[in-house]
Order: C-alpha cells, then structure tokens, then sequence
C-alpha cells in the first residue's frame, strides 16, 4: 500500500508546493481498533441471532457481506446505465451483466435442482406478469436513483459510509416501499393482472431458456464493450 | 498556470462529475483542477471520465472520507 502511494504523489502533475501545504491536515486516525471492535460485534450479534433461529444468522452473514462488497467494489446499479451516457464508460454496465450471467446460472442451478427432485421451485412467487406498468415504473424508479444518488442497495451503502445527505433518500425510499405495499393490491387490480407471466423454462425447455438468457446478456455485453470503444475514438 | 478549486462536498453522484466538466471547459491547457468530494462514488466516475478525456489524474485522501482529486487538462 506504501509503494502505491507514493507512485501516486510522485506522478506527472506538478503543482505548487503551497497547495500541498495549505491545507493544514488532520493526522488519520487509526481506525485498526474500531475495525476489530466492530468485528467483534458483529460475531456476537451473528451468534445471538443464530441461537434464535439459524435463517436469522445467515440473513445477517449475508447482509454484511454483499454491503461490504458493493462498498469496497464502488458496484452501483445506478452508475452502471448513467455513466454510459454521462462518461462514456460501460466498465460498471459490464460488471453488472457479468453478475447477471452468474445468478443466471446459479438460479437455474438451484430451481432445476429442486424440479429433478420433484420438489417446488423456490422463488416461483416471483414470476408475475409484465404489462407496462413494469416499463413506466422502471422509468420512473430510474429518473429517482439518478436525482437521489443511488438505487436502493447504493443508497443503504453510502448512508453506512456515512454520507448523511442520503439518509433523506433512505427515509423517503421507506416511506416509499411502505406505501407501495399499502397500495399494492390495488396496482394488481387494476394494471398488473391483464400481463402475463412468462417462466422462459416452460416456454424453450431449461436448457434453452438458459442458453438464450445468456445469449442475450452476451449481446448487451458485446454492445457496451462497443458503446466504450466508440467514445475512446472520439475523445 | 493556474489552480482552480471546486466545492463538491456533500453533493451526491453524478453532481461532482458534471460540476467538473463544466469546470474543466473554462480553462486552458495545463491549468489545474481541485476537486473536493465527500461521496465515495465520485472516486469512480470522475477519474475515470478524466482520464477518457485523456487529463492527468491524481486522487488524495485529504481527510477519511475526503478526497480532492486533482485534474491537470491536456
């Protein structure tokens, strides 16, 4: 870590040595101890939680490991379909199909495992119609995370990074969900039950269903990597 | 050669980006950019877009959670 700071300070801009030296700076704390006192914490509440029920302590484990990792990834929804009109850059974008084609993969896995076995698929619940309010509500759900900042998973990342403006986010995004809920029958009703559901392996068979799902994350990867390519050229 | 600072603190993403490129459109070749930001998403898609636009970049944590980074136009 040493090295790769230095190399940086000793890069191509040089500046006047009084900006460097303006701002007077504030020796780091050593964050060390509040990282393992943190840890610890977090081991006994696992512990408790499993004692109460072992899908509680698993939810949590879960939890702290998918924040931990959009944090240290900088991974973000919103970035990845903003930044290919803001910076050209589609290296979020193909991140995000990258982690498609994995679920992809692993909820076949585990939906075929359950069909062999003659068992219910799991996440069934799920499949629910398309119409267009999906569209509309995509597009609406879309002008917001890019005005609040961040899409449901960035925003919790960034509240916990300690970015308090975005807690106005958190709270509205609650208050939002909370209504949505209230209301949601009545959407069903009236916009969402005339769609209708499509579970691809009913339709092409589980082989093919996964191979065409893949073909097409295939595809919008190859567009990104185009779209990245092209904006080089001009810049 | 001149310096100029911009405040981007508190603002949340894609502000600081945008902030910048307007910035950057005022001023002349070698001439340098501090941008100050507090949203870790900005760590990204500031320098990245920079670089694309072919500046030299270089980010410094000021304080923890507090980087400038420093833009020098080419």
């Amino acid at each position: 870590m040493a090295d790769l700071s230095n190399t940086e300070t000793s890069s191509s801009i040089n500046r006047d040595l009084s900006v460097r030296t303006r701002r007077q700076r504030k020796p780091k704390k050593n964050l060390i101890p509040v990282g393992i006192g943190v840890l610890v914490v977090i081991v006994i509440i696992g512990f408790l939680l499993a004692m109460k029920s072992a899908l509680l302590g698993f939810f949590w484990l879960t939890g702290i490991g998918f924040g931990f990792i959009l944090q240290k990834a900088r991974f973000c929804f919103t970035a990845s379909l903003r930044d290919p009109y803001l910076t050209g850059s589609t290296s979020l974008t193909k991140a995000v199909l990258i982690a498609f084609v994995v679920t992809t993969i692993g909820f076949t896995a585990i939906k075929y495992g359950a069909f062999i076995r003659g068992l219910p698929i799991p996440g069934q619940g799920y499949v629910v119609p398309i119409s267009f309010a999906t569209i509309f509500g995509a597009f609406i759900f879309g002008i917001g995370m890019v005005i609040s900042g961040g899409c449901a998973s960035g925003t919790l990342m960034r509240v916990g990074e300690g970015f308090y403006m975005q807690l106005l986010s958190l709270a509205f995004f609650i208050v939002g969900s909370l209504w949505g809920a209230h209301d949601f029958g009545w959407w069903k009703l009236h916009f969402m039950i005339e769609g209708k559901a499509v579970f691809l392996p009913d339709v092409f068979g589980w082989f093919f269903a996964l191979v065409i799902q893949l073909l097409f994350i295939g595809l919008l990867y190859i567009l990104a990597d185009r779209w990245e390519q092209r904006g080089q050229k001009q810049g | 050669m001149t310096e100029k600072i911009v405040d981007a603190l508190g603002e949340a993403c894609p502000v600081p980006l945008i902030k910048a490129q307007n910035a950057i459109k005022e001023l002349a070749v070698g001439d340098i950019l501090i941008l100050q930001i507090d949203h870790s998403c900005a760590m990204k898609n500031v320098p990245e877009w920079a670089r694309k636009e072919g500046h030299n970049v270089e980010i410094e944590e000021v304080d923890d959670g507090e980087w400038e980074i420093i833009i020098e136009k080419v």
